[in-house]
């Protein structure tokens, strides 16, 4: 456990001394919130649709914050590898899931950060929350999962490729994670068949669904716990093709 | 943990055994069924050019790499078996540094100290201590790894190596690159270690100077294998007690010079134009060797009597001389090497 603590400060520290890295993910999110909820307000009034558009869009904002600030993780390993540290850390007597989850805890505490700082913009912008301020942990308890789910496939690629432009490249799953889902309209207003089918496969529907229902309905039992579901299998399976890789990486070759 | 006072504790094995050690990358054996024995205490030069084997085999000693045949032990541990047991026991400096640039040099050393287990007031003092051990007092310390020089890198690298208080320590050519002043730097900081601590030393370097300074015993690697062994002293009375240096107006001279003495010289050496005879006593053999080169016509521009060298020693063992080696290595034509 002290090496976990020790290894999440170490990344928190490297992470903070590199603002490129963060800033960008973090700009893309408040310029989904601020365009959108303006441009695509007029949606709210179709029939049928209920709730803010601010309180419908949010959650893409975030979701795009926790996939921007999941990949700081796999490019942490990447520098680290290429500057022959990582080498140095396998020869210390350090917990191996300690030197994998270090880093993806430290990402997942930058974008924490991040949304909270993106839910206080919403509430400045008039973002009311049906479920009161609990809801809003609950965004932010499924923005860190996601988060941590999305580092697991950013790390698994970092180690499997060692290279920082397939790391980079493989965060454009970020493209169909965002927008083949019921991101800018509910899903019954999509028309086509092939984009309702994309959504019902996509994880990230869930993790809107769950966010919406706590801003928009109240506490519903059925897209919060299928949102969990969702977001604790997809977690479990990047987790494990990391935790797979970094055995790889760390054994004697 | 180990502590100080455990590696200056007499009983505590800082040994280093290696046994028909192999290690084959594909069709290449880079290290071929080595065996060492490394006492306790001991400062170890292993001596080879580049791509001799000298990295593999240090790899294989601090459980970076596999061994494919053989077996070996550092501080007790079997390499293969008691990895982590290993890790604990061994500092390693790897001929690449391993640093991470965003942190600072003090960051560096406290983190490599609390990953042994050392707890954070404790593991600040020690990178006070070490900062200044190696040398780099002076540093602004806030400035980032990133930042450091060539020759600050590689310090760090060795403090690093030392902040968990190792008892046997590896350095992969700690010196290659630096400057003189450095050089002598990281000398006497090996030879306080060695003599204070009681660490064992394992040293590999190109620098046959180093190994010769430094070393109670050398190992001479070539294409994997292990070509000469023994002190410095041994090793450079096994070539014969004097060398007679001999240098030539012309290259061709020298190359007729090296055949009119085959039949006066027990062995003779030919290097950059400079030839060098190896006898019990020089001194007697001198009015014999100008007569042969007088009657063959070959003009002679200098003679020198000198005791032999590590580099003779390295000449013999692997049929070339370091700086050859190197040269080779950096793809340059090796200049003509008669070896006899």
């Amino acid at each position: 456990m002290t090496d976990f603590f020790i290894l999440i400060v170490r990344s928190l520290r490297t992470y903070l001394r590199q603002p490129a890295a963060i800033i960008p993910g973090f700009a893309i999110a408040v310029f989904f919130l601020f365009v959108y909820s303006a441009g695509l307000s007029s949606v709210a009034r179709l029939p049928g649709f209920h709730g803010s558009y601010l309180a419908f869009i949010l959650p893409v904002a975030i979701v795009s914050a926790a996939i921007g600030g999941a990949t700081l993780a796999g490019e942490a390993f990447i520098r680290d590898i290429g500057s022959g540290y990582f080498t140095k850390l396998v020869l210390t007597p350090t917990n191996r899931l300690a030197l994998i989850w270090g880093p993806i805890v430290a990402g997942g505490i930058i974008l924490v950060a991040q949304v909270v700082v993106i839910l206080v913009l919403a509430l400045i912008m008039g973002l009311g929350s049906a479920t009161g301020p609990a809801g809003l942990l609950v965004v932010l308890v499924f923005a860190f999962l996601w988060g941590m789910a999305f580092s697991g496939f950013a790390v698994f690629v970092a180690l499997r490729t060692k290279n920082g432009a397939a790391t980079q490249a493989a965060t454009l799953i970020f493209f169909p994670l965002i927008f083949l889902s019921a991101t800018f309209v509910p899903r019954q207003y999509i028309t086509s068949s092939w984009l309702k089918v994309a959504t019902d496969i996509n994880p990230t529907t869930y993790v809107f669904n769950a966010m919406r229902s706590v801003l928009i309905d109240g506490w519903r039992a059925g897209p919060l716990l299928v949102g969990l579901a969702v977001v604790l299998a997809f977690a479990t399976v990047t987790g494990a093709l990391a935790l797979w890789q970094a055995r790889r990486a760390t054994q004697l070759k | 943990m180990t502590t100080a006072s455990a590696a200056r504790t007499p009983g505590v094995d800082r040994s280093i055994a290696v046994e028909q050690l192999t290690r084959q990358f594909g069709d290449l054996r880079a290290v071929d069924r080595v065996d060492l024995e490394i006492p306790s205490g001991e400062i170890f030069g292993f001596l080879g050019a580049n791509g001799a084997g000298k990295s593999t085999l240090v790899k294989m000693l601090a459980t970076i790499l596999a061994p494919s045949a053989g077996r070996a032990s550092v501080a007790g541990f079997d390499v293969r078996r008691q990895q982590g047991k290993v890790r604990r026991a061994i500092g390693v400096a790897l001929q690449e540094v391993g640093l991470d640039p965003l942190m600072t040099a003090r960051e560096l050393i406290v983190l490599q100290a609390q990953l042994f287990g050392t707890s954070t007031g404790p593991a600040r003092q020690i990178a006070e201590r070490l900062i200044v051990t190696v040398g780099l007092e002076d540093v602004d310390a806030r400035k980032r790894v990133g930042d450091y020089s060539g020759g600050m890198k590689r310090r760090l690298d060795l403090a690093l190596a030392l902040a968990h208080d190792p008892l046997v320590l590896f350095l992969d050519e700690p010196t290659t690159g630096l400057d003189p002043a450095s050089r002598i730097d990281i000398w006497n900081e090996v030879r306080r270690l060695n003599s204070e601590q009681g660490m064992t030393i394992f040293l590999t370097t190109q620098y046959l100077e180093e190994a010769d300074k430094l070393a109670g015993h050398v190992a001479i690697i070539d294409h994997g294998r292990i070509v000469a062994q023994g002190t410095p002293a041994e090793l450079k009375r096994g070539l014969g007690e004097e060398v007679v240096e001999l240098s030539f107006e012309t290259a061709d001279g020298a190359e007729r010079a090296a055949s009119v003495l085959a039949g006066v010289a027990p062995q003779c050496r030919l290097s950059d134009g400079v030839l060098r005879c190896y006898f019990p006593v020089a001194a007697r053999e001198v009015p014999g060797i100008v007569r042969a080169l007088d009657q063959a016509s070959v003009p002679l521009r200098g003679l020198s009597i000198d005791r032999p060298s590590l580099d003779d020693v390295f000449l013999r063992a692997t049929g070339e001389t370091v700086d050859h080696a190197r040269e080779r290595e950096a793809g340059e034509p090796a200049p003509a090497t008669v070896t006899r």
